[in-house]
């Protein structure tokens, strides 16, 4: 699957496939609702069928990518404190 | 005949009452394509009038169905059904469709309003035949009508009971119902507003219409049936992947080649079909429901969903006629309006099995998508007559 890069922004590419789905991926579809706005303007939330990381067995789902980054047993918490990690992280590089 | 024959029919019941004395049933033989339509009309309205009706139509379908002369059958009614001795008039009135796969058709009709026939988006007079019955009435010589047609490809046939021709009757605006000539000119004027107006959305206009015209209040039972000769509307629905996955590209090409609408339901199916059609697939994520997966949109698709548990949704949802209707818009809701809205459906299953659907950590049952698909496929067939095919990648 293509994605839009270069935005600028941080990816959040939520799953929405059917093991993700019944391990609580239906909470994460709230996550745009719950940043702050000043966050929220720094990201962009988007879905996919499926991350093809549900086959593997050691990972948990739900699963949630942040830019590069897998989060499994992914809940709203867990995912917010990766985009605030992400976006120290950006920071910090650009202070380099 | 290459055509699909729609019919549908609608109904409003006089204010007063509780049940219609205007019975309509329809039943289709899916393997002769033979359609046989019977609307009655109970003398009265109430009680009385649903069973008459129900057991002059019940007669209508039963003898013409079971391969006997569309005249016989009628004969055989008039001489069954009791008679008003009072007001030496029958306790009802009958319409009877019979239509086989080449669209000849044969229409009976016992003194219910005479059927209209659209063709070219003109109203065409048809010949018939009297049938003359025996003497019931001293004075009075009752008859059948009897025609025979050939319809074709984008006919229309049209047929209610008298609450539709005699709606408004004794208004200022209708002192003498509904006539004729006006309801034709209606129905033309839906044609050319709405060339392809399904023959469901046809029968509810017209008695919509007839409701309108008794201001709202229906002073004898309106009934309205609609057949309309189309073009069937196809609908192709894709699940999982194939369990080869040198028949992805099988797959691919299916889904470029096919006709009609097309809907792909499961995830790693549509990344099979994203990638062989080079299109992204963007997850509608404002679509929120605990139970069912968001639906995704892609270029070329008219719909994609999540896989099992939409399918096993859609199952429960369809069985249950009326609930879906009131469903806020999610991913089983556009299924199936585009289930409904299809006449034959082609489901390419792949049977590959998810391993991560098998994993005992996971709180819910997943059904084996084989066995939800021709669930809904048997649905499908039996409870809303449509064509369905499936074949195994
Ligand atoms: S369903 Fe989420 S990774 Fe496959």
């Amino acid at each position: 699957m293509k994605k839009e890069t270069g935005t600028g922004k941080i990816d959040v590419t939520i799953c929405t496939g059917t093991t993700c789905y019944v391990m609580g991926a239906s909470d994460l579809l709230t996550l745009e609702e719950t940043l702050p706005e000043k966050i929220l303007n720094r990201v962009n939330i988007t879905g996919t069928t499926c991350l093809n990381l549900c086959k593997n067995k050691e990972d948990k789902p739900p699963f949630v990518m942040v830019n590069e980054k897998i989060i499994s047993k992914a809940n709203l918490e867990s995912v917010k404190k990766a985009i605030q990690q992400e976006l120290s992280g950006e920071k910090n590089a650009n202070a380099e | 005949m290459n055509s699909f024959i729609e019919v549908d029919y609608s109904q409003k019941w006089k204010s007063t009452e509780r049940i219609p004395g205007d019975i309509f049933l329809l039943s289709r033989d899916k393997t002769e394509g033979r359609i046989v339509c019977t609307l009655s009309d109970g003398l009265g309205s109430g009680v009385k009038a649903n069973v008459l009706a129900n057991l002059t139509a019940s007669m209508g379908q039963k003898f013409t169905t079971s391969k006997m002369d569309i005249i016989k059958s009628a004969q055989i009614i008039m001489k069954t059904l009791p008679i008003c001795k009072e007001r030496k008039i029958s306790y009802s009135t009958f319409t009877i469709v019979d239509i086989n796969s080449n669209g000849k058709a044969g229409i009976i009709e016992y003194d219910n309003p005479g059927f209209i026939l659209v063709r070219d988006n003109k109203i065409v007079q048809t010949d018939f035949t009297v049938i003359p019955l025996e003497n019931r009435f001293p004075g009075r010589k009752e008859k059948l009508k009897h025609t025979e047609l050939e319809l074709k490809s984008e006919d229309r046939l049209i047929f209610f009971s008298d609450g539709v021709s005699q709606s408004g009757m004794g208004t200022a605006a209708f002192p003498l119902g509904w006539r004729r000539p006006d309801i034709e000119n209606f129905i033309l004027q839906q044609i050319s507003q709405k060339r392809n107006i399904s023959a469901s959305e046809l029968s509810k206009k017209i008695v919509g219409r007839a409701l309108l015209n008794d201001i709202q209040k229906a002073k004898d039972d309106i009934t309205c049936a609609a057949i309309y000769v189309r073009k069937p509307r196809k609908l192709l629905l894709l699940s999982g992947p194939p369990i080869d996955p040198d028949n992805d590209i099988h797959l691919v090409n299916n889904f470029v080649k096919f006709q009609g609408h097309k809907v792909i339901c499961g995830g790693t199916t549509a990344q099979i079909i994203s990638k062989g059609i080079d299109e992204n697939i963007i997850t509608n994520l404002k679509e929120r429901d605990v139970d069912i997966p968001p639906s995704s949109e892609m270029e070329g698709a008219d719909l994609v969903t999540e896989g099992i548990l939409t399918l096993s949704k859609t199952a429960d949802m369809l069985e249950n006629k009326e609930s879906w209707s009131t469903m806020k818009p999610n991913a089983v809701k556009k299924l199936i309006t585009l289930f409904m809205n299809s006449d034959e459906v082609h489901f390419i299953i792949g049977t590959k099995i998810n391993e991560a659907h098998q994993d005992p950590s996971i709180p819910v049952e997943i059904g084996l998508r084989r066995t939800i698909v021709n669930r809904i496929k048997k649905i499908l067939e039996e409870k809303y007559l449509k064509k369905t095919t499936l074949e195994y990648l």
